[in-house]
């Protein structure tokens, strides 16, 4: 009795399934191309885009310090401008990348994705299984602007195509070195009131927080001051590995001498660091806080002016204070390594935008991005409106003050800001985030930046999987270990089982894989 | 929704088929009560056996596009690839041991509760304990690790205020490895020690109060009776709320620890299910984590049929 109920279960379950695989398996399939879109006249230059009004469905991140992007003049002018009505379907910061998977993986597609940080592997594997479509002749075509800058900076093209020779996803484009780097800000007040130099090397960095933890500078008697603090987790090693002579190319953890390609977590170099991170972390030098803060909580140490020495692109965050600080080179390494090592390249934000395969009009929507790729269109993402909310000093875009009064207002008008939109950004449109004194602090780390900064490459799909799968554990392990490292809840008697299990996690096969695909760049 | 489950998997078998034509004439008959029965049939065919038809991606390299007939097959690539994974014996022993604790710890605390609750003669005490134990189930996990990360931060929180004041050096609670099972356990206790304690409650009270008056007579003393009497009364409920917690076992717990969770306390904190959250969706390695998912179900499966086994042959409940 029980073995034929055992047998009627399965069938049901069999009938079940079968009936259901009915049900799903055209759910997923493309919509039909209409040819509707055909009788609409495109425009190859000019505006608008479109004679008719085209309607696109567009998911984009959305930054907690932005309002809705409708609202945002920048779409509401360019819609009137181009004929082209977009509608964005927002998900915020915090789980986006969720959200986006998933968006892939139940094939419910937008027609094109707005600041949607795709990493190279996912424009390959949504490239390659046919989600997303190729887009290099949709750029001859339609894309002047982003055109001509990959023509002035070759390594555009190198750094987003894929050795198949398709481009599935658009950079965000930043001519601007000083929006490519963090720069090392330190408290000027602090450093005056206890007499002290601006350090030069990491020990006299070590002796200069060590004063601003007990001599009290910012003379309230209390000892709450923070010597030194970065945004969540490992970054403070970006920040950090310059000057003990480990460099960030091909965005990894990489260093390229001489063409030959060295993945140098296993290094003694890397050892020497995190050894150094943790003698500031033991004694409270370094953020204790540092593994567990929020962004939020970061920002706001920066504007406390209760921190000695941090990280950041500019000085937005601690405007009101700003004068308490400036940007001062990195300092030179034990062995003499004096590097500014985390600065990205000028496609600095892979993956900002993209278009689907069920886009009825891709050259409409190439067209319509690359506005924003023109000194003319990121002006008007970046700024609004002019007279609204900026005015123009000798050609260049300033915020005006009565619209600054309130700082909040500019993140609500731009997609820029909270990082990573599909735009240029220039020296014409970065007044705001290239102010003087952040231009200084860049200038202090020019000699330092790397002569090419090598972009993230390219696998083909087989071995993107494979760098992926390589990569998964080996990410994961490095990230735990060197934080254990840097708090101590592991010592560096440990430091040869860490090289041997990396060793067995195969990071030599990873670093073929990746000598390989600078090998083909080269070319 | 698993007590559900096990009803109608009860329900099942009893469906006597040994004759076609029999059990079509009393359907016939009793068409009311079949079509009554049809409603929760169809709800778990779609969202219980519908979704098994998903699972083949766990041999297979799933593209979205081509969709899940469409890709192409792998065999079992993907568990050989987790079972060569570095994380492999980690996860298990992890999703492994967190259950396993909690089920040693947790789960007969709710027993005692009741046990206690019944005790108390004084019925506003019991009242008031019982609610007191129980209003904490209704805290959302997110405020739950919220009032933990307050609560235990080595700054500012009671406890380590509390450390210091008698000399000793705060503990960085949620950054240590070693204390992450500790406060995940305790924390679940307090939570549904009070909720998960109603059942007995409901099951001492249907104890025959004159089996308590005879053992009164024959002078059996208070922990005597609760021995005899309470366990005893109880004991099929027990067994089977045990069976069907073993029924979720790898699966216990997912959101507080994916929110508990950070690099330094991954040690012990990296179970199956967060791990297939992580390298699943957010990485996008769909057909690689259903496999991972697959082994788990399987590792729960076997872990049911064991316990319900052992519980037929040693007591005379069990879920079939």
């Amino acid at each position: 009795m029980r073995k034929r109920w055992g047998r009627n279960a399965v069938i049901t379950m069999i009938a079940s399934s079968l009936m259901l695989a009915g049900c799903s398996s055209d759910g997923g399939s493309k919509k039909e191309a209409t040819p509707k879109g055909t009788e609409n006249v495109v425009h190859a230059t000019g505006f608008p885009i479109v004679e008719q009004p085209v309607d696109l469905k567009m998911f984009t991140r959305i930054a907690p310090v932005n309002g809705p992007f409708k609202e945002m003049p920048v779409f509401q002018d360019y819609e009137k401008l181009s004929n082209v009505k977009v509608e964005f379907i927002e998900a915020p910061t915090d789980g986006f990348q969720e959200k986006k998977n998933l968006l892939f993986a139940s094939n419910e597609l937008p027609d094109a994705l707005f600041r949607s940080g795709l990493s190279p592997l996912e424009a390959v594997r949504y490239g390659s299984a046919g989600q997303l479509i190729p887009l290099e002749g949709l750029i001859d075509e339609y894309a002047p602007n982003l055109k001509k800058l990959m023509e002035q900076y070759p390594e555009i093209r190198s750094g987003i195509t894929t050795p198949e020779g398709h481009i599935y996803a658009i950079p965000g484009i930043v001519t601007l070195g000083a929006a490519r780097t963090d720069k090392k800000w330190i408290n000027q007040m602090w450093l005056e009131k206890l007499n002290l130099e601006v350090p030069e090397t990491t020990e006299e960095l070590y002796e200069v927080l060590l004063a601003f933890r007990d001599g009290d500078p910012n003379g309230n008697g209390k000892q709450d001051e923070i010597p030194m603090t970065a945004r969540l987790g490992l970054p403070v090693v970006a920040a950090m590995s310059g000057s003990f002579g480990l460099d960030s190319q091909l965005g990894y953890n990489v260093n390229i001498e001489n063409d030959k390609v060295s993945i140098w977590m296993g290094s003694d170099k890397n050892k020497e660091m995190l050894m150094y991170l943790n003698k500031l972390y033991k004694e409270k030098l370094l953020d204790p806080e540092i593994f567990s803060h929020t962004e939020a909580q970061y920002l706001a140490k920066q504007g406390s002016g209760n921190a000695g020495f941090f990280f950041d692109q500019t000085n937005n965050n601690f405007l009101s204070i700003q004068d308490q600080y400036t940007g001062i080179a990195p300092p030179a390494g034990p062995n003499g390594d004096r590097m500014q090592s985390q600065a990205l390249p000028i496609a600095r934000d892979f993956g900002a935008f993209a278009i689907t395969s069920i886009n009825k009009y891709p050259e409409v929507t190439m067209r319509w991005i690359d506005y924003f790729y023109s000194d003319e269109g990121s002006t008007l993402l970046r700024f609004g409106r002019e007279g609204e909310h900026y005015e123009l000093k000798d050609g260049i875009p300033f915020y005006t003050e009565d619209f600054l009064k309130d700082i909040t207002n500019q993140a609500k008008i731009t997609p820029y800001a909270g990082g990573g939109a599909p735009h240029l950004i220039s020296e014409q449109v970065s007044s705001f985030i290239n102010p003087p004194q952040v231009q200084e602090a860049q200038q202090k780390l020019d000699p330092f930046m790397p002569e090419v900064r090598y972009a993230a490459p390219m696998f083909d799909e087989q071995t993107a999987q494979q760098v992926n799968i390589l990569r998964n554990d080996i990410d994961k392990y490095y990230e735990e270990q060197s934080t254990k490292f840097i708090v101590g809840a592991l010592s560096f008697d440990k430091w040869g089982e860490f090289q041997s299990t990396l060793k067995k996690m195969k990071v030599d096969e990873l670093e073929k894989l990746y000598q390989d695909a600078y090998d083909k760049m080269q070319k | 929704m698993k007590r559900v489950k096990a009803d109608s998997s009860m329900a099942l078998p009893r469906s006597d088929s040994r004759r076609g034509s029999r059990l079509l004439r009393q359907m016939a008959k009793r068409y009311d009560l079949y079509l009554m029965l049809l409603l929760p049939v169809i709800w778990y065919l779609v969202f219980h056996y519908g979704p098994l038809y998903g699972l083949q991606i766990a041999f297979k390299n799933f593209n979205p596009a081509k969709g899940i007939l469409g890709s192409s097959w792998e065999g079992f690539g993907h568990f050989e690839r987790f079972f060569d994974s570095y994380y492999f014996w980690r996860l298990l022993w992890n999703t492994l041991s967190i259950n396993l604790f909690s089920l040693l710890i947790a789960f007969p605390i709710p027993i005692l509760l009741a046990l206690i609750i019944n005790e108390i003669r004084n019925k506003t005490f019991s009242k008031w304990l019982q609610n007191i134990t129980y209003i904490p189930h209704f805290i959302s996990v997110v405020v739950i690790v919220g009032i933990l990360n307050v609560f235990l931060s080595p700054n500012s929180g009671p406890i380590n205020l509390l450390i210091e004041a008698v000399g000793g050096t705060p503990i960085r609670f949620l950054e240590e490895a070693g204390w992450f099972k500790t406060i995940f356990i305790g924390s679940n206790i307090w939570q549904n020690m009070g909720w998960q304690s109603i059942i007995y409650i409901a099951a001492l009270s249907g104890v025959n109060p004159q089996l308590y008056e005879a053992a009164k007579m024959d002078g059996a003393s208070r922990l005597r009776r609760i021995w005899h009497i309470s366990l005893p009364g109880i004991a099929p409920v027990v067994i089977i709320l045990l069976i069907l917690d073993i029924g979720h076992f790898m699966n216990i717990g997912f959101e507080k620890i994916l929110l508990m969770q950070n690099n330094l306390n991954l040690e012990s904190s990296d179970v199956i299910s967060t791990f297939v959250y992580t390298t699943g969706i957010l990485k996008g390695e769909y057909s690689y984590t259903a496999a991972i998912g697959l082994f788990n179900s399987v590792i729960n499966l076997i872990l049911l049929l064991f316990v319900n086994r052992i519980a037929r042959k040693t007591s005379e409940t069990s879920l079939w």
